[in-house]
């Protein structure tokens, strides 16, 4: 006990001593912080708010140390209002909800734009075409894949649809010189080299779980005279690894792939790896080179999906491929639109879509543009016309469908009511018969208007 | 109505509008007017809704008109701009088409050219093996000839397929290239008709848009003026009543006024004199109200002083009230310490109470052991006194008798005279004290008695006699008067009474008696029934007896009053009449108890013997003592005296020839006891050794 005490004894006298030191210290900056009173131009007003000084340094090393939610409302409006537009993406993206600094970053960088296209959201709007813009100038074998990767974290609550209008192939000399306009032999030389494959989605889509829309395009936008063939390939690789990366990808609702080449055998792959989709409503696979093999692949498809819009137009579809397409549309109850222009339907396929169309009750959009198609189809849409009542879109525009085909489809109309519109120009038929379905079609709109008011008064 | 109609007319979608979604909402928007204006034409009186309607319907009409025009003018337009790409997608598939059949013409022309190429292949290698068949170099220079020509053909036939091939290329090359210039002179025509359309469109959209307004404008303004005209004749329709009423009013007034004029009138006199009247009182009241403000003042003051005297009060109050409760205070605590003193004192009184009371128990016990040994001593003392009294009396009895004798001695003897003696009154005399003889048989005396009679009836006359003789003594006793009892009922009576009152007697006692003799046991019996029920004497049995046998009769005669009510009894009393029920002993001997016990009590006390030694008187006894004394008579005192000189000197001669005579006695026995020893001396064994034995000089003188 008694050494205890004398310790603590000891202990005392040190202690004192550091605190008066510390005193001391402490005393020396007191006496230099001094108002001088004899100033005259000195007024309070002139002297910035502490506050506003810790905001604008809160600003200046928001990089370093992004202090923001901790925040009052109003001195979060004071710094999104300083912030500059520069800032990195990965500081700010998941920091920052206000669109006001969003859209300043937006514009800043591409100047006015539409932002209803992105759903009002200027942050989705950054997210998304910058996402775009890095897979757009993606350089597969010299770009880092990293770097796509990098952004994901950031962008993957907001982005919600990609439009990427090409994707780069690999800077290479190309093996083969190739030209050769015979889609065949397009595809054919994809396989050859491992050299062609360009970005690789597989390792992005699995990622962005709120992805809805994915719009695709192999090839390069804008070569101008630099133009090969090879620059535009699809490889069968990329096929592939599309299609896995589709498989993974559960939220996507819309699908585009235009101007890519795709032909049976990708069409295949892509469709075998959509098949049972959980969301996709839209499929459009149109300017390809889509065959009768891959119609029916896609026919499948109608089978196991709940797709309402289906646009395969400008393919090389042919009858049997029709054929196969309108017996899934038979059963089909989920498709709403569906086009085919610029095929090679001919009579076989247009006869049996029609004939899809009597057991149909959902469809309400049907182009079949530019077929090949001719009197016998006329007959049969008629016949389809009189008994489908879903149908409100229909064109039948440059088929040779003939005076007598006209008359046929006229008569067809006289027992429609549902039909509103029908484009029948460039099908050789007379005058008459023309201004005949014009005539019924009006009476079809107004009708189809006074039901419309009348649904809406209903449940109003 | 209308303005809103215009509003949604104007600003909102048009239900001619391309996009449908906007048709939608301009029909909704329509529905939803057409639904206010149901509901205000419901609300509105029925002659403005039929001209309400007419006029909706104008302006209904025109827009609809109007939105006709719009949707087949976009119509149009739209199928002026969808014409280029269906003329497209027509030369599209045209185009298609001939390439198709261009290439299967090229096919089917290359396939055919392969076919007659190879023909001709063939030929040219048959003819090299006829060629090397012949031996002849101008034949075989002939046929080389022919086969070079024949190979140059094929080469020629090839080259020109080939240059076919190309030409035909070229051709779709400027095909292509005029294809591409086509498209974009379509293009440009489309973005050309789009702009004149959106232009037209725009343009027609403001003309309708104008002509929709100006209608709307007129309607209003119809409306308007219809609504003005119909508001102005309102209007004067309501201003004519109003002066109609305004002329109402002011007769009315004129009419109000004259009335009020009048009753101001009135009011104004009787104002008047009710003023008077009031001030008159005002007067009499300020009087009073002086007068009262003088009591007031004077009352004031006095309350005041009051005031001030109860404060001064009211302070001494408090004063006291706090000396009061000082004070109260103090007397609670001497209160509280008086009761303390006081519960204290209590439990010493209580205390001293106790023993006090213990001491007065125990000395009224001292007291009465004292009265016990007072009587007990008085007692005694009376004995003793009888005794000593007797005893004196007996000695002095005996003195006196001896002197006579004496007397006699000397008168006989010494004088020789004959002695007469003295008149001896006083010996015959009893003296005051009796010798008490007296002494009653005890109850258990009597009890023995009664019982042992039965079994000696010879003896029972003795003992009856002696009884009697013993109870003739007793003078006054109760039982003289009560006369003999019959010895026989006694008996029985005692017997019963040993049977019936065992409980008297200690259960101990009992056990002890139970070897003994049925007539030893039931006398010990009795003997403790008598002590407790305090009957000590014979005469108290025989009191008892005769009490029972009263008792008895008396009951007898209440049974035969009440013989009706128990026959029970009656049976067991006629049973044994002539003794009592042995049921009855116990009431019987209550009775008697209480009857008996403290008379006796009473009486027993003062038998207790204290009036004798109290009665009885001392006068006597000094002459009887005195007469004692004086037995003797005077001159036969001289004559003793003289006597008594004589004697004496008759007695000294006496002593002296006494002494005398024990001298000689003495001499006597000093001579025979020296004989003694001389013989002793003789007769001793030391004699024989001597040379001269003494016994021979005793020989010498042998007496």
């Amino acid at each position: 006990m008694h050494k205890v005490a004398v310790m603590n004894l000891t202990k005392y006298p040190a202690r004192i001593n550091r605190q008066t030191s510390t005193f001391n210290s402490a005393a020396d900056p007191r006496k230099m912080r001094r108002i001088i009173a004899e100033d005259p131009e000195w007024s309070l007003a002139v002297v910035p708010l502490l506050a506003n000084l810790c905001l604008q340094n809160i600003v200046k090393n928001f990089k370093e140390k992004p202090i923001f939610d901790e925040l009052l409302p109003g001195h979060k409006a004071f710094v999104l209002e300083k912030l500059s537009t520069s800032l990195s993406l990965s500081v700010t993206a998941n920091l920052i909800s206000d669109e006001a600094y969003w859209k300043r970053c937006c514009e800043s960088r591409w100047g006015l734009s539409d932002v209803s296209e992105y759903g009002h959201s200027w942050k989705r709007m950054l997210f998304e075409r910058h996402l775009e813009n890095i897979i757009e100038l993606f350089i597969p074998d010299v770009t880092d894949p990293k770097s796509v990767l990098d952004v994901v974290p950031q962008c993957r609550n907001y982005v919600r649809r990609l439009k990427i209008s090409q994707l780069l192939p690999p800077i290479r000399e190309p093996p083969k010189f190739e030209e050769d306009d015979s889609s065949d032999s397009a595809s054919d030389m994809g396989h050859e080299g491992p050299s062609m494959d360009h970005f690789d989605f597989s390792i992005l889509l699995d990622k962005l779980t709120n992805l809805e829309e994915l719009q695709l395009v192999y090839g390069v936008k804008g070569c101008g005279m630099n133009f090969e063939w090879n620059l535009f390939e699809f490889t069968f690789r990329d096929c592939e690894s599309l299609a896995k990366a589709l498989k993974s990808c559960k939220s996507l609702k819309v699908l585009r792939i235009q101007q890519s080449k795709v032909d049976d055998d990708k069409c295949r792959v892509l469709v075998s790896s959509l098949l049972d989709h959980p969301s996709l409503l839209e499929l459009d696979l149109s300017h390809n080179l889509i065959g009768d093999r891959g119609a029916r692949a896609i026919g499948k498809l109608l089978g196991r999906s709940h797709l309402k819009r289906l646009a395969i137009y400008n393919n090389q579809i042919r009858g049997p491929g029709a054929q196969a397409l309108s017996h899934a549309l038979a059963k089909n109850p989920s498709l709403v639109a569906l086009n085919l222009r610029l095929n090679r339907l001919a009579d076989e396929g247009g006869q049996a879509v029609a004939q899809a169309l009597l057991k149909n009750q959902n469809l309400v959009s049907l182009h079949l543009g530019a077929n090949e198609m001719t009197e016998p189809t006329a007959t049969a849409m008629a016949n389809a016309l009189v008994h489908n009542s879903t149908l409100r879109n229909l064109s039948l525009a440059c088929n040779r469908l003939g005076v007598d085909g006209g008359k046929v489809l006229e008569e067809g109309m006289s027992h429609n009511s549902s039909l509103v519109e029908c484009d029948i120009r460039l099908t050789d038929m007379s005058l008459e018969n023309e201004y005949c379905i014009g005539q019924i079609l009006r009476t079809n709109q107004s009708r189809a208007c006074r039901r419309q008011t009348q649904d809406t008064g209903a449940t109003q | 109505m209308e303005t809103l109609r215009q509003e949604t007319d104007e600003a909102g979608p048009s239900i001619g509008s391309e996009n449908p979604d906007e048709r939608i909402a301009a029909r909704r928007l329509r529905i939803a007017a057409r639904n206010e204006a149901k509901k205000r034409q419901e609300l509105g009186s029925n002659s403005q809704e039929d001209t309400e309607i007419k006029e909706v319907r104008m302006s209904q009409k025109k827009v609809e008109q109007s939105e006709k025009r719009m949707a087949k003018l976009q119509a149009d337009g739209t199928e002026l701009v969808t014409n280029i790409l269906v003329a497209a997608d027509f030369r599209e598939s045209k185009r298609r088409a001939e390439m198709e059949e261009a290439r299967r013409l090229r096919i089917e022309k290359l396939e055919n050219e392969a076919k007659s190429s190879l023909e001709k292949f063939e030929e040219i290698t048959q003819k090299w093996t006829v060629a090397k068949a012949k031996q002849i170099p101008q034949d075989l220079r002939d046929a080389l000839i022919s086969q070079q020509i024949l190979c140059g053909q094929l080469l020629e036939d090839k080259n020109k397929v080939i240059i076919e091939l190309q030409q035909e290329l070229k051709a779709s090359d400027d095909r292509y290239v005029k294809d591409l210039k086509k498209h974009t002179e379509e293009v440009d025509l489309m973005i050309e008709r789009l702009q004149e359309q959106i232009i037209s469109l725009k343009k027609s959209y403001r003309e309708e848009l104008d002509l929709v307004e100006s209608t709307f404008d007129e309607e209003r303004r119809t409306l308007l003026a219809d609504n003005r005209m119909k508001w102005e004749q309102q209007r004067q329709r309501q201003s004519d009543r109003e002066l109609e009423l305004l002329l109402q009013r002011m007769q009315q007034v004129e009419e109000h006024e004259l009335q009020l004029q009048r009753l101001r009138l009135d009011n104004t006199k009787e104002c008047n004199t009710i003023k008077a009247k009031l001030e008159m009182d005002v007067q009499i009241l300020e009087q009073q109200l002086q007068k009262m403000k003088a009591t007031c003042q004077l009352n004031q003051e006095k309350l005041e002083y009051n005031f001030q005297v109860l404060k001064k009060r009211d302070e001494e109050n408090i004063i006291t009230k706090s000396q009061q409760k000082r004070k109260i205070t103090r007397m609670q605590d001497i209160l509280n310490n008086l009761k303390t003193k006081c519960s204290n004192q209590e439990k010493q009184s209580r205390e001293e109470n106790q023993s006090l009371t213990d001491d007065y128990k125990r000395i009224m016990q001292q007291y009465k052991d004292m009265q016990r040994k007072m009587r007990h001593f008085a007692a005694v003392d009376a004995k003793r006194l009888e005794d000593v009294w007797l005893m004196n009396e007996a000695e002095a009895k005996a003195l006196v008798r001896q002197a006579l004798e004496i007397d006699r001695l000397i008168h006989e003897q010494q004088l020789g005279l004959a002695w007469t003696p003295p008149p001896l009154t006083v010996m015959e005399q009893p003296g005051p004290v009796q010798p008490r003889n007296r002494i009653q048989p005890s109850a258990r005396q009597a009890a023995a008695q009664a019982l042992v009679r039965r079994e000696a009836p010879g003896e029972e006359r003795e003992l009856e006699e002696q009884t009697d003789g013993n109870t003739v003594e007793v003078p006054g006793g109760p039982e003289s008067t009560g006369g003999r009892m019959d010895q026989k009922t006694v008996k029985r009576l005692l017997e019963l009474l040993c049977d019936e009152m065992g409980f008297l007697i200690e259960s101990k006692l009992l056990k002890l008696l139970s070897p003994l003799e049925k007539d030893e046991r039931s006398l010990i019996k009795l003997d403790s029934i008598f002590s407790a029920l305090a009957i000590e004497s014979e005469e108290d049995v025989y009191k008892m007896a005769d009490f029972f046998m009263k008792y008895k009769f008396q009951q007898k005669d209440q049974a035969e009053q009440h013989s009706s009510v128990s026959n029970q009894g009656e049976t067991a009393e006629q049973k044994d009449s002539d003794l009592i029920h042995p049921n009855d002993v116990l009431r019987a001997l209550r009775t008697f108890t209480a009857l008996y016990c403290k008379p006796r009590d009473i009486s027993s006390r003062q038998l207790s013997g204290i009036p004798e030694l109290e009665g009885r008187d001392d006068s006597e006894d000094g002459a009887c003592w005195e007469s004692l004394a004086t037995v003797v008579p005077e001159p036969k005192l001289k004559v003793w005296s003289t006597l008594e000189a004589a004697l004496e000197k008759y007695h000294f001669v006496l002593t002296e020839r006494s002494k005398l005579v024990n001298e000689t006695q003495h001499l006597k026995q000093q001579n025979s006891e020296l004989r003694m020893l001389l013989h002793q001396y003789l007769n001793s064994k030391v004699n024989t050794e001597l040379a001269i034995p003494p016994t021979q000089v005793m020989k010498l003188d042998p007496e």
